[in-house]
């Protein structure tokens, strides 16, 4: 076993019942991933993706399987272990940015570490570190509704960075985003890359998935093929 | 643990959900607003109830005893209350002497429905009491101007009166009454004092007296029928025990009661108002409590129903909050601050509500004087604990309901 490896899934299968039917959202999926990967995971829609990021990121539990992450088997945690590895561990990128519209700029890149029970000083320069690192410092008292969508993504994954997560889990962080923004933000994932970050990003789009160095594709919640790629564009 | 990083944060999310919405926010917690109001209102008038119980406690005489065929309790069978026969002025008079614990004996009687008049003026429904020199050393007696006649005015069955407050300030509400003739009954008196004021709202007919001299008053009304009192002051509350038994061996005595035989009188005392005001308390709470329970009900469905919509419409929200990290226990913890803040404020609008009406009250009947014209500290302090219980009582199930969503599921709804 390679130490390397923080993300282990053995045949892991999700399924979910609806009434009499059984929808098979995954039906087998084994993965290993190293640490300071950047893999793209394709597939069309339906293909079970999100279903497959949501189990990495420990939002959600397999029907079936093990999945081990940093060797522990998040299989069996229970909803508060569950939330802490989230907390610590992984920072989401979602494709509609998901920033709490009551709260400014700070106080959302603020939010996981009032969870990690971070005091606020110490919350706020950190803060305030991550949004530099995406060039928003000069927008920290603005509400997500008074940002382009670039920014409120930039936002997202200055709020996914201040924790300094083991990966960063995107589901289609450019799928609302034009093209020009969409390239800003994968300048981004490169750079978080460099820095010494896993990246794992969901996409559909050929474009944005040939940033990334390794690409797994999906077809009916199985895994179709797990490719390197040759030669990563870069921003 | 709770960190205080998060409760601020749920601190803050409760005020922006309630600045958000002040209207819904002040319509569901109107329930509560009632509620406190109740509760507050409540404890404002038991506590005046109390004052005014010790008031007219201090009245009658904590160390008195009043031998007399009426009882002031219920205690006694009324049938057979009835049937005693009146306690004669010659019986009290052995009585007095008999007498040796008691550090006064005074007999007196009294006739209901007097009429005074003075410069053609009537006021009617006054009792008339007739009484002996020595009781001026009651509390009854008590003088706020003037001085009581003496023995030899009384043997002399002399016309002269002491006014009690209410009558006085019926006359001469801006000077003193001493000094003017009035008539009594049609027979003129001189005043020679005035008592102090002894009542409350609730007895302040025991204001509503004036004194003659016990001879004039037998000449004038006759003591036969009616009867008369002996008032017996025991000089402190420790001796009341002692002195209620000799009063009682002694009244047995001038009765003529055998051994075996019930007492045909009773020795009232300030205690059995006690007994009678317990139960006025006693029908305030039942029904302050009821108002009280009623609005908090109506209070908890509001906030529940409200924190239902307030879950639903956020479930959003709780999504990505869990995906950040938020344990159940916060979320749940969230949704109870926000349910308890608004109950909060609803007490605060009670609060208000309250000061506003008791200062009405109060202004409007400045003679109410056993009733505060604020808000007692304790009852703020006891309905905002109050308030905050009942918040996390009606918060508990869709808080309980927002800390179990699915992260997934939560963060798909649109
Ligand atoms: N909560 C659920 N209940 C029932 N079926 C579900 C649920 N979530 C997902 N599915 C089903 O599982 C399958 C995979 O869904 P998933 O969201 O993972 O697809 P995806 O690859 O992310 O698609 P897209 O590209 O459209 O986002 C779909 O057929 C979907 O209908
Ligand atoms: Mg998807």
């Amino acid at each position: 076993m390679n130490n390397d490896i923080i993300i282990n899934i053995e045949d892991v299968a999700k399924t979910y019942q609806m009434g009499a039917e059984t929808v098979h959202a995954l039906r087998s999926v084994s993965l290993q991933i190293r640490k300071n990967e950047y893999i793209a995971i394709m597939g069309p829609s339906g293909s079970g993706k999100s279903t497959m990021m949501n189990i990495v990121g420990c939002l959600d539990t397999p029907t079936k399987g093990t999945y081990l992450f940093e060797n522990e088997n998040v299989a069996t945690m229970n909803d508060n272990e569950l939330a802490d590895i989230r907390n610590r561990k992984i920072g989401f990128v979602f494709q509609t940015f998901n920033l709490l519209a009551r709260a400014s700029t700070l106080k959302n890149v603020e939010l996981p570490l009032v969870y990690a029970g971070v005091k606020k000083d110490e919350r706020q320069q950190r803060a305030f570190a991550a949004l530099e690192s995406v060039g928003l410092q000069d927008r920290t008292h603005h509400k997500p509704n008074e940002l382009s969508g670039g920014q409120r993504q930039r936002v997202a994954i200055a709020r996914a960075l201040v924790t300094k997560p083991s990966i960063i889990l995107a589901d289609e962080p450019t799928g609302n985003l034009d093209s020009k923004t969409g390239v800003e933000i994968m300048r981004l994932f490169g750079e978080l890359w460099k820095n010494g970050n896993t990246v794992i990003l969901v996409t559909h789009e050929e474009d944005i998935a040939r940033h990334a160095h390794r690409i797994v594709r999906i077809r009916d919640g199985m895994i179709e093929s797990d490719t390197i790629n040759p030669s990563p564009a870069e921003v | 643990m709770m960190g205080i990083s998060e409760y601020f944060e749920s601190a803050r999310i409760a005020y922006q959900a309630i600045i958000a919405n002040k209207t819904r926010a002040f319509l569901t917690s109107l329930g509560i607003v009632i509620g406190i109001f109740f509760v507050i209102m409540m404890g404002w008038f038991l506590d005046g109830l109390d004052n005014a119980f010790d008031k007219t406690i201090n009245a009658i005489g904590t160390d008195m005893l009043y031998v007399d065929k009426w009882s002031w309790g219920g205690s006694d069978d009324w049938r057979s209350v009835q049937k005693r026969k009146p306690i004669s002025y010659q019986q009290a008079l052995e009585a007095s002497k008999k007498m040796t614990t008691a550090e006064l004996v005074a007999p007196h009687a009294s006739k209901w429905g007097g009429k005074i008049t003075y410069q053609g003026n009537t006021l009617g429904s006054v009792s008339i009491v007739g009484v002996t020199a020595p009781f001026v050393n009651t509390p009854i007696g008590n003088l706020k101007e003037g001085r009581f006649f003496s023995e030899t005015e009384d043997v002399h069955s002399v016309e002269v009166v002491i006014l009690g407050y209410k009558v006085a300030n019926a006359f001469f509400p801006d000077r003193s009454p001493l000094g003017e003739i009035m008539r009594i009954n049609g027979r003129k008196f001189l005043v020679i004092g005035v008592v102090n004021k002894r009542g409350t709202i609730i007895t302040d007919f025991i204001d509503n007296q004036v004194f003659i001299p016990i001879q004039t008053f037998m000449g004038m009304f006759g003591t036969a029928r009616r009867g008369v009192q002996i008032a017996v002051k025991a000089g402190s509350q420790e001796l009341l025990d002692e002195v209620r038994e000799e009063t009682r061996v002694i009244a047995r005595q001038v009765r003529n009661l055998q051994p075996g035989e019930e007492d045909d009188f009773t020795i009232n005392e300030s205690q059995m108002f006690r007994d009678e005001i317990s139960t006025l308390r006693l029908y305030v709470w039942g029904i302050g409590i009821g108002l009280t329970g009623l609005s908090f009900f109506v209070g908890i469905i509001g906030i529940m129903n409200i924190m239902f919509v307030s879950v639903t419409e956020r479930t959003k929200e709780i999504g990505i909050r869990k995906a950040l990290g938020a344990k159940n226990r916060s979320i749940m913890w969230q949704f109870l601050v926000e349910s308890s803040t608004l109950c909060l404020f609803g007490a605060f609008i009670g609060f208000l509500l309250c000061a506003t009406v008791i200062f009405a009250i109060t202004s409007a009947f400045p003679d109410v004087d056993f009733l505060t014209p604020y808000v007692p500290l304790h009852l703020l302090f006891i309905a905002s604990i109050v308030s905050i219980i009942v918040g996390i009582f009606a918060g508990l199930i869709p808080a309980y309901r927002a800390s179990r969503l699915d992260p997934v599921e939560a963060l798909r709804y649109e």
